[in-house]
């Protein structure tokens, strides 16, 4: 299953003239690949995560998620794409205050409809693939950072998404924790066989993917070698 | 209510703070259903308990028994109505000496001494004999005995007390039953002439019928027709007292809809990243909504609950005393359903804006 971007563009209201973020960008990331989306800051990469993770529709272009179109659809049917086939882990952990650990990775099967008996096994299986075995019960604010983060990889993976999507989801780390955040991902990427497009600053993240993207002023740059 | 439950949990110090404010408005609320049911009760038990279902009544006079004056020619076209019972009643609020010199206000209802409005057979039968009284008990537990004689303030005449019935009181005066002889008495001394307040009317059969017949003898006898219950506005202070009340029950509840509907706006407004990561995860606005409005109604159900549970206990240890309280399950019911219903009205600005995020701000999100 892979994940399709093509002829994608994005533009926005800037004062009296329009301010296009994305210009018929098209990009491809195979089942089981790990493409590295890298670019300066406001190239469009965060808008192009978002337009992949269907929070944004872009003004022209197709999206297409594990061979389903994503354009042709209401946003009820993409909520509902999004929430069983997409997975993302933002900059930050982003976890809900007030849930546990494995409350954090069991809602996204309740939000699915697809809370069952086996939802909790699921749950405490993932986050103890990430090394938290022991942190089941806590909730974020008693995590450290690169424990919430891992909290946020095992959320993204509760549903055994089709579609990895990563926005820098190291940054707010130091580089030791970063780099252990990134190998789990890295690694439970190709467990499950996902179509993972990566945002990031960081050559040797990017180095450790199959592929690098480069997104400059809205378009993709040429090949990098 | 998945993440609301756990929501709940996690912020209940927040909660409690709110659920305390919607406690406290609940228990005022039903503290005011109560005094609002016992001020009614002091103001029309006493007609309320009479068996009629209407009043014939001098036009315009409002329900308003001094303000009505009748006389044997209104009368008569009643009493050959088929259907409906008829029969005079006089009323008037007099105050008496009793004999330990203490002071007694009565609204006094002179009935005919065989007619359906005498109360109970023992009282039908006292009224029966010699002129007299027959009281409210709640007179007997300030200390009057049957055998003890009243004087009649104004008249000066001189009434023995013949018997208790059923507790009422209109116009928050315990009422008194007396022959209607003897009411004509206490009221106009001996120039009576055979007038009384108003026909007291029970009618039978269909309402259509009823309503009919109702028509053609309030022409033929010159009079004005009110059912029972909009005879009550004629009791003293009535309307004012039930409107006061009334408007303060609304202001309350208005209130509460605004207290509950502000903290709940605001906490959406806290939480409108996390709705929008929920959003971003798969849930649907329906679900983000639901999950919302579960917990609006739990914290809306429980804290009225506590506050009018509370002032269910609180009313029982004041009912009886001298403060009219009345606890009527329905209305109490009735106020919670409405607190609950207002209160989640209150909610509809925030329900408004859990529809408008936008899932996309959860790539936006930081700790």
């Amino acid at each position: 299953m892979s994940l399709e971007l093509e002829n994608i563009t994005v533009a926005v209201p800037d004062g009296r003239s329009v301010l296009t973020i994305l210009d018929t960008v098209d990009l491809h990331v195979g089942q089981g690949e790990t493409v590295a989306l890298t670019g300066p800051s406001g190239s469009g990469k965060s808008t192009l995560l978002a337009v992949a993770g269907l929070l944004l529709r872009p003004d022209q272009g197709t999206v297409r998620v594990a061979g389903v179109d994503a354009s042709a659809l209401g946003d009820r049917a993409r909520t509902r794409l999004r929430g069983r086939s997409i997975g993302i882990v933002y900059q930050s952990a982003n976890l809900l205050p007030s849930l546990t650990a494995r409350e954090q990775v069991e809602v996204v099967a309740h939000v699915n409809g697809r809370l069952d008996s086996t939802t909790g096994a699921r749950a405490r299986e993932l986050l103890v693939r990430v090394g938290l075995e022991d942190r089941l019960g806590a909730r974020p604010g008693a995590l450290s950072g690169g424990e919430r983060q891992r909290v946020a990889l095992a959320r993204a993976l509760m549903m055994e998404p089709d579609v990895l999507l990563a926005d820098e989801p190291t940054a707010s780390l130091d580089p030791v924790r970063g780099a252990e955040v990134m190998a789990l991902l890295l690694e439970e990427a190709r467990r499950l066989g996902a179509a993972t497009l990566l945002v990031t600053h960081d050559g040797e993240q990017a180095a450790g993917a199959d592929r690098e993207v480069r997104l400059r002023l809205g378009h993709v740059a040429p090949a990098v070698a | 209510m998945y993440v609301a439950l756990r929501d709940l949990r996690a912020a209940r110090g927040r909660f409690a703070l709110v659920g305390l404010v919607i406690a406290l408005v609940a228990l005022m609320t039903t503290l005011l259903s109560g005094l609002a049911a016992g001020l009614v009760d002091d103001g029309i038990s006493g007609l309320r308990r009479l068996p009629l279902t209407h009043l014939a009544l001098e036009p315009d006079s409002g329900g308003t028994f001094s303000r009505s004056t009748l006389t044997a020619t209104n009368l008569e076209p009643w009493q050959h109505v088929e259907g409906v019972e008829a029969s005079p009643i006089g009323v008037s609020f007099v105050n008496a000496k009793g004999p330990d010199g203490q002071t007694v206000s009565l609204a006094l209802f002179g009935v005919a001494e065989n007619s359906f409005l005498a109360p109970r057979p023992d009282a039908r039968q006292a009224l029966a004999g010699g002129p007299g009284l027959v009281l409210s008990h709640e007179l007997a537990a300030q200390g009057l005995h049957v055998g003890d004689e009243l004087t009649v303030a104004g008249s000066e005449t001189r009434l023995p007390v013949l018997g208790f019935t059923y507790t009422g009181s209109y116009g928050h005066v315990d009422i008194a039953f007396t022959q209607l002889a003897t009411w004509q008495q206490v009221f106009y001394g001996g120039e009576a002439h055979g007038r009384f307040s108003a026909v007291a009317l029970r009618t039978t059969g269909g309402s259509d019928q009823v309503t009919s017949a109702l028509a053609r003898a309030n022409r033929a006898a010159g009079t004005e027709t009110l059912t029972k219950t909009e005879a009550y506005a004629g009791s003293p202070g009535y309307v004012g007292e039930t409107q006061t009340m009334n408007l303060i029950r609304g202001f309350l509840l208005v209130i509460s809809a605004l207290v509950v509907g502000s903290f709940f706006t605001v906490w959406t407004v806290q939480r409108t990243r996390q709705i929008a990561l929920l959003k971003a995860l798969g849930a649907s606005t329906s679900y983000v909504l639901r999950d919302a409005l579960g917990q609006m109604a739990v914290v809306l159900v429980v804290a009225t609950s506590v506050g009018a549970g509370l002032a269910g206990l609180g009313g029982l240890a004041i009912q009886g005393s001298d403060v009219p309280f009345r606890l009527q399950l329905v209305p109490v019911l009735g106020a919670v359903a409405l607190l609950v219903v207002l209160g989640l009205g209150g909610c509809l600005v925030a329900v408004r804006r859990i529809t408008r995020v936008d899932p996309a701000g959860a790539l936006r999100l930081v700790d």
